[in-house]
């Protein structure tokens, strides 16, 4: 058999072993182990490598060290506390259950939402997440779209949100995360949070950005910027369903439009570039394209589904 | 030696040499395709050599086996072209010094680490974070990503073979292969 083929079986035996094997499924791979030392040393360097990833959790640098020890004392006995509460209360299979949830949002649509450990969270148009909150842990994932967090601080149970391999730690905040693919912008109204890219090698310092700031992320870039409070609440206007422009091109106005409307806004030539200001309800796209045609005396198209915007 | 103290020192002493291992038999075999193969026939033969008896310095061990795998083989193949054997790089690696690949530093093991983590495919990328980063079990990284537990267990399955891969520095396998693969066959063709 190729060495490709063994290694196959190899892996798939390791990520049995990695979520638990049965009585009967570890004999079967002792039997297979011992059958030849081919399978056995292709097991071993997998498994060595996976071992060696282990040293990966070093990039999880503790949280608590940017908060203020004095309440971590007090924190930990309510932990015990709580933690002797669920297990005396027969919590034990609760505890070993995973207690993801998922949310959606879709086009135009908002959602608010209040997780188990009080955190809230307003989803914007298009969104999916996945939240964990447990006793130990809470982590939310960021498939798509965008979401604001309220999160209710915890320095023994960080709260960490994954936006494909940024990670985003609360460090007791008021935060927003959009995500477009890879590149995400994390909006800091209060507190402070710590953003990640994870894999990138010597290039990942962490980046701790303060309330006021906005942290963007490209590719392998990372800018901070600091932003008035009334630049950060026109960022977060769409909590009311709101959006707010400040002398942009046109084209970054439409797809504004176009994350929270079916009915899409295509600017064509050097109308793409002319730059507007004003706030706007996200879903009355019919009053905006009017006012580019009153206003720049622009002619629209309005095929139903897709409206076209040219000079 | 007893079966787990072979298990660990495989893993610690013999798994490390792997770049330099791989790098060996690239230079000196030219079908690429083959390579896996030799790697994983090299293993198992110290595997079963320790378990006789624990060899006393493993890198100049580990190369001499190797060396031996390609003669036998290039022995059961109708034809050796003379550059074939000329190419061969017997005398490279012989000391045992430790190896920088041996001895990373802690810090550069985590930059390795970290590269071979970007290059994983997204979906296996977010498993292996969570499993890994968070501690999460496959069931909760399930949970979390919205995805069934045989997925976890394939992209755990895909995950570990692909950072093996990329820490084993066997670089542009699927690239190079057909190259050489092209060029093994020609002389032997002409034989």
């Amino acid at each position: 058999m190729p060495a490709e083929e063994i290694e196959k079986l190899a892996a798939a035996w390791l990520a049995r072993e990695d979520r638990g094997l049965t009585a009967e499924e570890t004999a079967a791979l002792d039997l297979w182990l011992e059958s030849s030392s081919l399978h056995k040393v292709a097991y071993l360097r997998l498994k060595g490598t996976w071992r060696r990833a282990d040293r990966l959790a070093a990039l999880k640098r503790p949280a608590a060290r940017e908060t203020d020890e004095s309440h971590l004392f007090g924190r930990g006995l309510f932990a015990i506390a709580a933690t002797l509460l669920v297990l005396l209360a027969g919590g034990w299979f609760w505890w070993h259950m995973p207690k993801a949830q998922s949310y959606a949002t879709a086009v135009g649509q908002k959602q608010e939402l209040r997780l188990a450990d009080g955190t809230r969270l307003e989803l914007n148009t298009n969104t999916r997440v996945h939240a964990t909150v447990t006793a130990s842990r809470r982590i939310v994932t960021l498939d798509a779209g965008e979401a604001y967090f309220d999160v209710v601080h915890d320095a023994n149970r960080p709260f960490v949100v994954y936006a494909g391999n940024r990670r985003i730690t609360d460090l007791g905040t008021k935060f927003s995360v959009f995500r477009n693919g890879d590149d995400v912008r994390v909006t800091v109204r209060e507190g402070r949070v710590k953003v990640e890219i994870l894999g990138q090698g010597s290039a990942a310092v962490p980046v701790v950005a303060d309330g006021g700031h906005e942290v963007v992320t490209k590719g392998n870039e990372t800018l901070i910027l600091a932003k008035p409070d009334t630049e950060i609440a026109n960022d977060l206007s769409w909590r009311n369903g709101i959006l707010v422009f400040r002398d942009q091109p046109l084209a970054e106005a439409a797809e504004q439009f176009n994350r929270y409307n079916a009915r899409q806004i295509v600017v064509e030539g050097n109308a793409r570039r002319i730059r507007i200001g004003g706030s706007f309800r996200a879903d009355n796209v019919d009053v905006f394209v009017l006012l580019l045609h009153r206003g720049f005396g622009l002619s629209v198209n309005d095929q139903g589904d897709r409206i076209t915007v040219s000079r | 030696m007893a079966q787990d103290a072979i298990d660990d020192w495989f893993m610690q002493e013999v798994l490390p040499l792997e770049p330099m291992l791989t790098r060996f038999l690239q230079r000196n075999w030219r079908n690429e395709a083959e390579i896996s193969d030799l790697r994983q026939e090299a293993y198992a033969r110290i595997y079963e050599a320790a378990r006789r008896e624990k060899p006393g310095l493993i890198k100049p061990f580990l190369f001499q086996v190797a060396r031996n795998l390609m003669i036998d083989r290039l022995r059961k193949q109708s034809v050796v072209s003379l550059e074939t054997m000329a190419d061969f790089d017997w005398l490279n690696v012989s000391d045992d010094k430790p190896s920088s690949e041996a001895h990373v530093a802690a810090r550069q093991e985590l930059r390795l680490l970290q590269e071979a983590l970007d290059g994983l495919p997204p979906r296996c990328r977010q498993v292996v974070l969570l499993r890994k980063i968070e501690g999460l079990s496959q069931k909760e990284v399930a949970a979390q990503m919205g995805i069934t537990t045989e997925t976890v267990e394939n992209q755990v399955a895909k995950g570990m073979r692909l950072l093996a891969q990329a820490l084993g520095g066997r670089r542009g396998a699927v690239a190079t292969q057909s190259r050489r693969y092209n060029f093994l066959r020609r002389s032997r063709d002409a034989g």
